[in-house]
């Protein structure tokens, strides 16, 4: 389907592809032409697209949350290798720079993770001064069509092996079938988060919260709301088998609907970290608001 | 079976506490309890007993669906009672149950369950199934004592877990035999004639099922054990009374001691059903604030971090499929 370099287009620069070699940790650079946009959809989502300069093809459509993914150079590459990263999910897209020059390739960087972080970020490039919502396009992308390929085009290039090492645990997410986003770092399940031990001394040093749960325990219990009952439910295997299962659903990244209900932002419910990010940022404003608080 | 094919019927717990909220909402002064033993005093202590449910699966890998089965009793394809055909296999605890109720005679039940077991007279046993698996309204008593689904986790493709679906079959007396009634046999199956004297059936019956449980290698099963039971409440008030009155203070002690005992269960089965049909996602929110607000959450997180991470490293070491949630 043919993209073009449109009024909704926020910004747009050549760019190849790399993959990882299958059975390998090795990334290559594929040589195909192509470009980067960030568009604004009809869909009213920011839109990450990878186009293939020559046959005029989107390949690649990535719909993007706010704050959600990072576009960052991978240090240890010879080549300009940059890698889309997602915090909800274990995507992980290779880029490399295929602009004759590498000398504007921080500039696009820095502004694609600008937009990535809030779409309506104003666009900083180094030649003009005010900054515009609709940085020129054609600037980046379409000068020539043929580009001086051999200064441009690096196709390939070798990771050393500490190279590789990172490039590692960049990839073994996408190698693992579930579980650590990323193996130094794994992701936190509700599961161990809401345990007795760590619930329960809370209750004690801090009675004066334990009411603010009574409006969310069940209607129907044959006995008045307390501290005990807290502890009893917080014990059973009702409400650790509930707890599993939002910890589950959270992981699909698509709660944004109902965790609006909860009070929290949309973004929060891409998954665990931004649900917790999201109730952390809620818990501070709340404290101010009542004139801060003790914490242990 | 694929969401489709379950019709509706959610998976719910095989607990005495659902059971019994079940016959309650049928409309039947049963209850059902957890039986830990067959020997004759255990069993005496609960009569008027009407049925045993014995509730099993396998746990051993490598072992067929059918397994050795009982070994005694013969089909019986003109069963005159009430067989039904197990259609779904997410109703199968409901279907259990109906299959027991629906031979106890003179049975009060509430309007919609008498309705259900007289029109399906003469039918056969896959036709009575279907019937049931139909009945709206049972469906829909069935699925109140499972997890509300303000999450449907059915649409969002999660890795599906092995399913804990136990297996039931209905021991009770019919017309002066034994009967054993599983919904998955095409027939009910009939074993032997029992005398009225001392235990009646639950002689045979023991006999039948300590048999059956013994077919089984060591360890490859895990099974329990129901009794299906008159209410003892509504009477036991009535009957301290009558000791009191009779002066007979030992008689009254243990029946005290026995109201007592019911009544705790009874609060204890209806907190773990108010549970069960509670949607939990408020109150995670609710503590997971209540921890952010005290400044314990990033701790709590960077720790249950590293919990998944020794949980990984750990599977790994074991060469364990990493598709398997924790």
């Amino acid at each position: 389907m043919p993209a073009s370099v449109t009024n909704d287009t926020l910004l747009a620069f050549k760019a190849g592809r790399a993959f990882r070699r299958d059975g390998s940790n090795i990334v290559e650079a594929d040589p195909a032409k192509g470009a980067i946009l960030l568009t604004n959809g009809d869909d009213g989502l920011l839109h990450f697209i990878w186009k293939n300069r020559e046959t005029d093809v989107s390949e690649e459509d990535l719909i993007i949350f706010p704050t959600d993914a990072t576009f960052t150079k991978v240090d240890q590459s010879n080549g300009r290798v940059y890698v889309l990263k997602f915090s909800s999910s274990n995507q992980r897209h290779f880029f490399w720079m295929q602009d004759a020059s590498s000398a504007r390739d921080d500039e696009f960087a820095n502004n694609v993770n600008g937009v990535l972080q809030d779409p309506e970020h104003p666009l900083q490039w180094g030649t003009s001064g005010s900054s515009s919502s609709s940085a020129p396009p054609a600037q980046a992308s379409s000068s020539t069509t043929t580009s001086t390929t051999p200064a441009a085009a690096t196709p390939g290039f070798q990771a050393t092996p500490e190279q590789l090492d990172y490039l590692q645990t960049l990839l073994r997410a996408g190698g693992a079938t579930t579980g650590a986003a990323e193996a130094a770092i794994p992701e936190a399940s509700l599961v161990d988060i809401l345990t007795p031990a760590n619930l329960t001394p809370l209750f004690t040093n801090h009675p004066e919260l334990v009411p603010t749960l009574f409006p969310y325990l069940p209607p129907d219990l044959p006995m008045p709301p307390s501290a005990e009952v807290v502890q009893r439910i917080i014990h059973s295997p009702q409400f650790r088998a509930a707890v599993a299962s939002f910890d589950q659903a959270l992981r699909t990244g698509l709660l944004g609907n109902l965790v609006r209900q909860l009070g929290l932002p949309e973004e929060a419910g891409l998954g665990i970290a931004p649900f917790l990010r999201a109730v952390q940022a809620k818990a501070d404003r709340e404290n101010r608001e009542a004139g801060g608080m003790d914490t242990d | 079976m694929s969401d489709e094919e379950q019709s509706g019927w959610q998976l719910t717990e095989s607990d005495p506490g659902v059971f019994t909220e079940l016959l309650k909402t049928l409309g039947v002064p049963l209850i059902v309890d957890d039986l830990y033993s067959l020997d004759s005093d255990s069993l005496a202590n609960l009569q008027p007993l009407h049925a045993l449910i014995f509730l099993f699966k396998w746990v051993a890998s490598g072992d067929s669906e059918s397994g050795p089965g009982s070994s005694s009793g013969t089909y019986d394809p003109d069963f005159q009672g009430f067989f039904a055909h197990q259609v779904v296999n997410n109703a199968c605890a409901t279907l259990a149950v109906l299959n027991a109720l629906g031979n106890i005679p003179s049975l009060p039940t509430g309007p919609q369950l008498g309705e259900l077991v007289s029109f399906s007279t003469g039918m056969d046993p896959q036709t009575r199934g279907l019937v049931i698996t139909s009945a709206d309204w049972l469906r829909e008593a069935h699925n109140t004592l499972s997890p509300p689904s303000a999450i449907s986790l059915e649409g969002l493709n999660l890795p599906r877990k092995s399913e804990d679906a136990y297996h039931f079959v209905v021991y009770l007396p019919v017309m002066g035999a034994l009967y054993e009634l599983d919904g998955l046999k095409p027939h009910a199956v009939r074993h032997s004639a029992y005398s009225e004297d001392g235990e009646g059936w639950l002689k045979v019956a023991r006999e039948v099922i300590e048999a059956r449980i013994n077919t089984y290698p060591m360890g490859s099963l895990e099974f329990s054990l129901l009794a299906l039971r008159d209410d003892p409440l509504p009477t036991l008030q009535s009957k301290i009374q009558e000791a009191q009155q009779a002066g007979n203070r030992e008689l009254e002690h243990e029946l005290l001691s026995t109201l007592t005992n019911e009544n705790a269960k009874r609060e204890r089965w209806a907190f773990e059903n108010s549970l069960r049909k509670h949607n939990h996602v408020g109150l995670v929110h609710a503590l997971l604030m209540v921890m952010a607000k005290s400044g314990k959450l990033s701790e709590a997180e960077a720790k249950a971090k590293e919990a998944m991470k020794t949980r990984i490293e750990q599977r790994k070491a074991r060469g364990e499929d990493m598709d398997e949630d924790d």
